[in-house]
């Protein structure tokens, strides 16, 4: 198992514990450029992860699982050639190197390889020394007891509650022809609770969850296990006497924090370089124009202290940029890897991610937020005579034509310019640029969402989180039921 | 790894664990080979080769359980991760529904699925490469509207499954699956619609060929163009196979027994009486040949088995692993997967009516043809999505739509099927034929 000590020398560590020196890494990148190519990349990763799982008062089960693995990449022009492997071994990355290399046509010659020096990451975002992992699960277990009897014990009409503490530390190490070597260990923890509310035969679930890339302090602060409970058991019993929602056209306020899975669906996904390098995006020609009201500003960045999406260098390597996406409605940036960096000559911002070794890197994004306007939150929902306030989020889905849908597990209507009777199960559906275009007013309150958001892409799941101030929406289309 | 190492490994592992002082143990292992080609504009954008393999074990000790991964197969690690396993048992709870199924059946023999084909392990890089390019050059030439690639790709994998507890069960099976795709846009940027179209099969020769992955990829993209939205409205809404599986497999979640004895479904409770309609009849067959969700056994070595979920509307069965069966005071169905309930080949059962048909006698209704978004809430019932389709007037195809969403409950719909094809298919271990639902919520303008 790894050591306390290790997150500081993941290099030594892959050295003493799998025979892994710097000198047949950079055998295996040299034996990957065997038969030329632009970049090789040996990324070798380990990976801690373990769970406690409570339901109904009693410790269900707990689980410890452990990756390893390292995948050799080659680019050669906008080709990739990837393979990995769980062995760690030098044969068995010669192999992989072997295997990845034939993306190359034979028949051309090797590729030069510059020296391999090692530096450790620049940037502090949080601290894997003190990563939950090194605690013992007893705390835990606690930890998930307290959530649970705080959501059980709020109503009696509380049935089923189930609480999940997941705790993982990833560490990875990343070399390539360029001579850049580097590492990082992301430590990443949350608590999950979902509680059921139940009468007259009706029942409905709310859930609630917190965590991050911080350790078990984050949860020792004031009453943070019974709050996340108690809020969980809340929605369910908010959800309990929430009515059908209505459909049709209206104007819809964006409520603070979670809503910033609509930024990252209808906005962050699309300017992903790699949807902008093969113009499949909606935004692919459209650098530099107007493409949202002007008071729409957004960011992606990977440098937040302790927030999920955060990493201190990425998947390439590469220390990650605050990155400016749309500068007061203009847009001025994609999120790039090497690659998509490459070819549209742009520079690398640090978005090249990936779910794991037995994936190859792709432009993601991190903590994507919409930037904070001059509106009183309170002014915005006066505003709106009849309309929806969306509140908390089943998920979201884009496609590169810019339609998306987006599920909401609770929102309230706006009567006469206030909240009045909670919704469930609404969906907003409508095209991106309506709904940048459409963004009247933009609140002072920006807020990140609760830190337990995962994204998929690919088939690959990577940590993220979002956030946004209070936003109307002149327009969008509800799907209800009534 | 040679079949005999992976086979003492596995002993091994379950022996250890026994020493060690748990009551039960239970390991499988998997070792798999994967491949990967993606094509864009006629040139390889990503081509991922990989043998990976991975262990996973749970241990029972006084009906306390723990559970452990890994893909690191260090003799001593091994070791050291069983004996911690032993030793985080006494960390849960006592439960008397915990720990392995005490009746395991009586397994076919894997062959008889015929879940491998040597001809696909055989199959040469180079000849899936041409079939991902094949299938985009055909895709991009057949219409002028197609203005983009969203790349097509081939995918192979050839796994060896393992599985053995401590109280004498083993099984072990080798299977094959492959996948042929394309994904394509019509129109200009900013009026672009998008769509995919895959087979995936066990064999070689069940996959379809490049030109129909092809002209189906392009025939589901070009008669997106040009939506208009529609009014909110009830309507008749005739759901694609692919749609019906969707739908089949939100009824897969609402009769996940790990959901059921926890009150997380509408469906808890339920058990005999009238659900859905009487011409509603849904089955699960773990032993479909060559089934994408076939296997001789589940996750906790129960002998897979064919059975009927619903039948003529009324719940029959749900689907159950060892501990949720204890809960509801059932036995388990051999559906476990992971911790959880997973079903095998579960499908909607075909009837007479060919999908043109049933369109032809559709005086005004949706074609549903994709939905987005993920609103679906087993608790309820309800569903809410995004959806696009084409509208039918007088049973012909009258323009596209797109932007609109549509909404109701699962009780409601499978209550109100009034046509069911005869086009049974699977994209996936769940399939279905076209079916129409009269009388659904549609949002609009």
């Amino acid at each position: 198992m790894i050591g306390r000590e290790d997150v500081f020398d993941p290099p030594s560590f892959f050295a003493q514990r799998y025979g892994l020196e710097i000198s047949s890494m950079a055998k295996t990148l040299e034996r990957a450029l065997a038969r030329g190519g632009d970049f090789a990349e040996l990324f070798v990763e380990y990976s801690l992860h373990s769970a406690v799982t409570v339901e109904e008062g009693a410790v269900r089960d707990t689980e410890e699982s452990v990756g390893l693995g390292a995948g050799v990449r080659v680019i050669r022009g906008e080709r990739t050639g990837y393979a990995y492997t769980n062995d760690l071994r030098f044969p068995s990355l010669q192999d992989a190197a072997r295997t990845a290399s034939t993306i190359v046509a034979a028949g051309n010659h090797g590729t030069g390889l510059a020296d391999l020096r090692l530096s450790a990451p620049r940037l502090r975002l949080y601290e894997p020394e003190s990563s939950s992992v090194f605690a013992g699960l007893e705390e835990k277990v606690q930890l998930c007891l307290r959530a649970h009897d705080a959501a059980a014990g709020l109503d009696s009409r509380i049935r089923n509650v189930r609480v999940s503490f997941s705790e993982g530390l990833r560490v990875v190490l990343i070399a390539n022809s360029e001579g850049r070597m580097v590492f990082d260990a992301r430590p990443l923890v949350r608590l999950d609770v979902s509680a059921v509310a139940e009468k007259n035969g009706s029942r409905n679930a709310g859930y609630h969850g917190d965590g991050g890339r911080v350790g078990l302090e984050f949860f020792r602060e004031a009453q943070r296990p019974e709050e996340i409970g108690r809020r969980a058991a809340e929605e369910a019993l908010i959800l309990l006497g929430a009515a059908d929602p209505p459909a049709g056209e209206m104007p819809v306020v964006l409520a603070p924090g979670e809503s910033g899975t609509m930024i990252h669906e209808a906005v962050g996904h699309l300017l992903e370089a790699d949807a902008n390098r093969k113009k499949q995006s909606i935004f692919w020609d459209k650098m530099g124009q107007v493409v949202a009201s002007e008071l729409v500003t957004i960011f992606d960045d990977p440098t937040l202290p302790r927030l999920r999406g955060s990493y201190q260098v990425d998947d390439e390597g590469t220390e990650p940029v605050k990155t400016l996406l749309i500068e007061r409605g203009r847009l001025c940036g994609y999120l790039t890897d090497l690659l998509s960096a490459r070819v549209l000559r742009m520079e690398a911002n640090g978005h090249g991610r990936r779910q794991s070794y037995a994936h190859v890197p792709i432009p993601r994004m991190s903590n994507t937020y919409l930037a904070a306007g001059e509106h009183d939150p309170q002014e915005i929902i006066a505003s709106v005579r009849k309309g929806l306030y969306a509140v908390s989020y089943q998920g979201g889905q884009v496609e590169d034509t810019g339609k998306f849908t987006f599920s909401l597990r609770l929102a309230y209507l706006i009567e006469d310019g206030k909240l009045t009777r909670p919704v469930r199960q609404a969906t907003l559906i409508g095209s991106n640029m309506d709904i940048l275009r459409n963004i009247e007013m933009v609140g002072n309150d920006l807020r990140f969402g609760r830190q337990t958001g995962t994204c998929g892409k690919e088939g690959q799941s990577v940590p993220v989180s979002d956030g946004t101030p209070t936003v109307k929406i002149r327009r969008m289309t509800v799907g209800g039921r009534v | 790894m040679s079949r005999e190492r992976e086979e003492t490994l596995v002993r091994r592992l379950v022996e250890l664990g026994r020493k060690l002082g748990a009551d039960d143990v239970e390991v499988q292992l998997a070792v798999s080979t994967e491949f990967e080609v993606e094509v864009r504009q006629g040139e390889i954008e990503k081509l991922i080769q990989a043998d990976s393999r991975g262990i996973s074990l749970r241990v029972t000790k006084q009906h306390r359980v723990s559970l452990t991964s890994t893909n690191e197969f260090d003799p001593n690690t091994l070791e050291r991760l069983v004996e911690k396993a032993v030793r985080r048992a006494e960390l849960a709870t006592e439960d008397p529904y915990s720990g392995p199924p005490e009746e395991f059946g009586s397994p076919v023999e894997p062959e008889s699925l015929d879940l491998f084909d040597p001809s696909l392990a055989e199959l040469m890089p180079e000849a899936k490469i041409k079939m991902a390019r094949e299938t985009e050059r055909i895709g991009l030439a057949l219409d002028s509207r197609i203005s983009n690639s969203l790349g097509a790709w081939m995918s192979t994998v050839i796994s060896s499954y393992w599985f053995a507890n401590s109280r004498g069960v083993e099984h072990h099976f080798v299977s094959s699956l492959a996948s042929l795709g394309l994904g394509l846009q019509a129109g200009d940027t900013d009026h672009r619609v998008e769509q995919y179209w895959w087979s995936t099969a066990r064999h070689l020769e069940d996959l379809e060929s490049p030109e129909v992955v092809a002209r189906k990829a392009v025939q589901r993209t070009v008669r997106e163009l040009n939506p208009r939205k529609l009014k909110t409205m009830r309507a008749a809404v005739i759901f694609e196979p692919r749609m019906t599986a969707q739908l089949l497999s939100f009824l897969a979640s609402c009769v996940n027994g790990m959901l059921v004895y926890r009150g997380r479904s509408f469906l808890a409770g339920r058990l005999g009486d009238f659900v859905f309609g009487s011409n509603i009849t849904v089955m699960d067959d773990g032993l479909l040949p060559r089934g994408l969700g076939s296997s001789p056994c589940d996750t906790e070595g129960v002998a897979s088995r064919k059975m009927t979920v619903v039948e003529s509307g009324v719940l029959r069965s749900y689907l159950l692993n060892a501990y949720s069966a204890r809960r509801l005071g059932l036995k388990t169905t051999g559906h476990a997967s992971g911790q959880g309930v997973a079903p095998h080949n579960f499908y909607l059962k075909p009837e007479e009516a060919s999908p043109e048909e049933i369109v032809r006698s559709t005086e005004k209704g949706l074609l549903l043809t994709r939905t987005l978004g993920h609103g679906t809430n087993p608790v309820t019932g309800e569903i809410s999505k995004g959806a696009y389709g084409l509208w039918i007037e007088k049973g012909e195809i009258a323009y596209p739509v797109s932007e609109i969403t549509i909404s109701g409950t699962l009780a409601e719909w499978l209550s109100r099927v009034d046509a069911i094809g005869n086009d049974l298919e699977f994209g996936s271990p769940i399939g279905g034929p076209t079916i129409r639902v009269q009388d659904v919520v549609i949002a609009g303008r």
